[in-house]
């Protein structure tokens, strides 16, 4: 399949032009059935909006228009995410989009470049990331997994754990160890692997929610070819650490707790409480909280817009936002009396009311991306520049 | 005023707030706090000679015409180096009920006075504590040889010990009217009580006090408006008061982690302690851009004057959130600077006291909160 050819200068529209057209795109062509899904899609879900958003050119709009991106400036790709969000979009297996594209753009090399990024957008290859491990989780430098050079391949040992939809993908990049006689952070290479490799198994993991997104991948004398080494040899840590700190802007982003907090609404109404002071007392505290999520948010959206960098401070947008989440889904579930232990949607009047999904979706929030613990600590020793 | 125009008076604003502030003593605030009275006239006519006072009030009676976001970059620099005077009572409640009215002669007495430093008055409206509602009084203004007669107590009046006289809401029969009331004027006692960081409220009580027509500032559902609109204002710009005691409070605790060693390390090296100043620095930031979005509404930076719903929801969005973080940090201040933060020589609990006056005045965080609900949540949902 060929990469969309059409060329538009999406920076040079004005910023109403591109919404209008990003939200008349986004309601009339994704399928209706998986908007605002409560879980990630599979990539047979997937699939169908993939080709037709690389078709249209709109796959990649962090990517730049050479290799196929839309080359979005951070105030026209706020609103992409922002008019993703607000038609319900699901997140799709989109690792190739969101890491390894930008990771080859900017430290790979063009051979790379040329056989990749193709095949990402075409959707021939899904990507999966295998960067924690059984015993390097927050302390991600302490990772064992090893790459050892034999003639022109790597031979990869030891297994990655949390790895999100590897029984669809393809291909994984993973964190290896290249060198264990350096400190921790310098002895770490980027590596790509093709998942139909000998050697590679896998084990879904059965999260409490009782979906199978993750998985755990065992390497057992896995060999790539040396071609496959993104970087230098032992560069993998500065390279896997240069891309979070954009995304975490979107992470902070207010409208998923908002619209977990719309289905309180229907609840505390049918339930009576808005005549419950303590509860009342309660909602309008989470009710301020999101507004004032929404204004620290826009700040960073101001500052992204007029192209100012964002430093290690936006861990706090991340820290703020799942917290303020986690309580929301809370109350929820303790609004829902009797009905805050039912497994299933439950109805009341007319509304359907899903109170347990954004309980199990709003946890691991304080988890991945570095815990909520692990960002407190940036903001310490980077922000606060507290001593060690 | 273009964006320029207004970025380099904020930055005029700013470094001449720094200047002052930097040779403000806390001697002297702490001699001030054990006196009866919170300001220093010689202090007062200097931030006056520095335009402080009239940043709000339109240029004709001598002052700047700038806005809110403005004065909340005066209000912020002072409150961090704990300025007693009564800025924000004066230079924005007082000033904002008097530039809405239309008693010209009045109003170049008292407004012209007020930004020239010569005539502080205090805006005393306030009867029952709890409440934010201005049509809660129960003073009663009834028509008097062409003027009125008025009766009643007033309470909880800031600047209330170097008023030259008060500026009074009560109740007639063409509803409230705003009135001026010199101190001196018969029937008119004052008595004070002490709040936690030495500054006095003011009680004041009328009985049969004559007003003049000529006293008359503002009538009506024009007086009860301006009155409802200047206490939203003047809640935001004590919000930004509260930063400004927040931010050198955090400061102070930061700089406090970084070189106390126990257990042969700074304290700061703890997570216990790390993850708790980080806490309180997202607390601070929260507070900062809220009260930047409140002040942007209440300016009408998009699309002018905001209705009073929305007036209503930006001024207690800020005060709650400031309210609340203030508390929080200047507490956790103490707590971190162990005993030593508890003592009365460590300005740990200058911060700690002036945060829970700022905090009462006006609408405290519970206040706010539920002002919110009935106007943002509660309409047409309870049953």
């Amino acid at each position: 399949m060929s990469v969309a050819t059409q060329q538009v200068d999406f920076n040079a529209m004005s910023d109403e032009a591109f919404r209008a057209e990003a939200r008349e795109f986004f309601e009339k062509d994704y399928p209706e059935d998986l908007r605002f899904m409560p879980r990630r899609l599979t990539w047979g879900e997937s699939k169908d909006w993939w080709i037709k958003l690389s078709k249209k050119g709109w796959l990649a709009p962090n990517w730049p228009v050479e290799h196929g991106g839309m080359g979005l400036d951070p105030g026209k790709l706020i609103i992409y995410w922002e008019e993703t969000e607000r038609a319900g979009i699901g997140r799709m297996p989109d690792q190739g989009v969101t890491m390894v594209g930008p990771t080859l753009i900017r430290f790979g090399n063009d051979a790379q470049r040329a056989h990749y990024l193709p095949k990402i957008l075409s959707g021939d290859n899904v990507w999966c990331q295998g960067y924690s491990e059984p015993n390097a989780g927050s302390d991600l430098a302490s990772l064992r997994t090893e790459a050892v050079l034999d003639g022109d391949h790597y031979v990869i040992n030891g297994s990655k754990i949390w790895t999100s939809m590897a029984h669809h993908a393809t291909n994984i990049y993973v964190l290896v160890r290249t060198d264990k006689t350096v400190k921790q952070q310098r002895g770490i290479s980027f590596l790509l692997v093709d998942m139909k490799t000998p050697g590679i198994t896998l084990r879904p993991i059965r999260n409490i929610a009782g979906g199978e997104e993750f998985c755990q991948v065992f390497f057992d004398n896995v060999r790539t070819h040396k071609d496959n080494l993104v970087g230098k040899i032992n560069e993998g840590w500065t390279i896997a650490k240069g891309l979070l700190t954009f995304e975490r802007l979107n992470i902070g982003s207010p409208r998923r707790p908002l619209q977990a907090f719309e289905q309180l609404d229907p609840l505390a109404r049918a339930q009576g409480l808005f005549n419950d002071q303590g509860f009342v007392d309660r909602y309008t505290q989470l009710k301020m909280d999101l507004n004032d999520l929404g204004s620290l948010y826009q700040r960073y959206v101001d500052k992204a817009r007029r192209g100012e960098a964002l430093g290690p401070d936006i861990s706090m947008l991340k820290v703020f936002a799942m917290d303020t989440y986690q309580k929301l889904a809370e109350l929820l579930l303790e609004a829902g009396a009797e009905y805050g232990a039912y497994a299933d949607e439950i109805t009341l009047g007319d509304s359907k009311i899903d109170l347990m999904t954004p309980f199990y979706t709003s946890r691991p929030g304080t988890i991945y991306g570095g815990s909520n613990e692990i960002q407190r600590n940036i903001l310490s020793k980077y922000v606060l520049q507290l001593p060690s | 005023m273009s964006q320029q125009d207004s970025t380099e008076h904020q930055e005029m604003l700013s470094n001449s707030v720094t200047d002052f502030a930097r040779g403000v003593d806390v001697a002297r605030v702490r001699k001030l706090s054990e006196t009866k009275t919170e300001c220093d006239r010689t202090k007062w006519t200097e931030m006056a000679d520095l335009g402080w006072l009239g940043v709000l009030a339109p240029e004709q009676y001598g002052g700047m015409g700038l806005k809110l976001a403005d004065m909340a970059i005066v209000a912020q620099g002072l409150a961090r180096a704990l300025m007693p005077e009564p800025l924000t009572a004066v230079a924005v409640l007082a000033s904002r009920v008097l530039a809405d009215s239309n008693n010209e002669s009045l109003k170049r007495k008292l407004l012209a006075g007020l930004v020239s430093g010569d005539m502080l008055p205090a805006v005393a409206w306030q009867e029952e504590a709890g409440t934010l509602d201005v049509g809660k009084i129960k003073m009663q203004a009834t028509p008097f040889e062409g003027g009125f007669r008025v009766t009643g107590s007033k309470r909880f009046i800031i600047g209330a010990t170097n008023a030259d006289g008060y500026i009074v809401s009560a109740n007639s029969a063409q509803g409230m009217q705003l009135l001026w009331v010199p101190r001196d004027a018969a029937g008119a006692t004052v008595e004070f009580n002490t709040l936690a960081d030495g500054r006095q409220s003011g009680t004041l009580k009328l009985s049969d006090v004559n007003v003049p027509k000529e006293n008359v500032i503002n009538s009506g559902d024009v007086a009860a408006k301006s009155l409802a609109r200047a206490i939203d204002h003047t809640a935001v710009i004590a919000s930004a008061e509260l930063c400004g005691i927040m931010g050198r409070s955090l400061e102070m605790t930061l700089e406090y982690l970084k070189t106390r060693v126990q257990f042969g390390k700074p304290i700061g090296s703890f997570q216990a302690l790390q993850h708790r100043a980080v806490d309180l620095y997202i607390q601070q930031e929260l507070s900062s851009a809220v009260l930047n979005d409140c002040l942007g509404v209440l300016d009408g930076v998009d699309g002018g004057e905001p209705d009073d719903k929305a007036r209503m929801a930006a001024a207690s969005r800020a005060k709650a959130r400031c309210t609340d973080a203030a508390l929080l940090i200047t507490r956790q201040a103490i707590q971190m600077h162990g005993a030593i933060g508890f003592t009365e020589d460590c300005d740990v609990g200058l911060y700690v006291k002036r945060a829970m006056t700022l905090a009462a005045w006006l609408g405290n965080g519970n206040a706010h909160r539920r002002r919110y609900a009935r106007t943002e949540i509660l309409e047409g949902v309870q049953t």
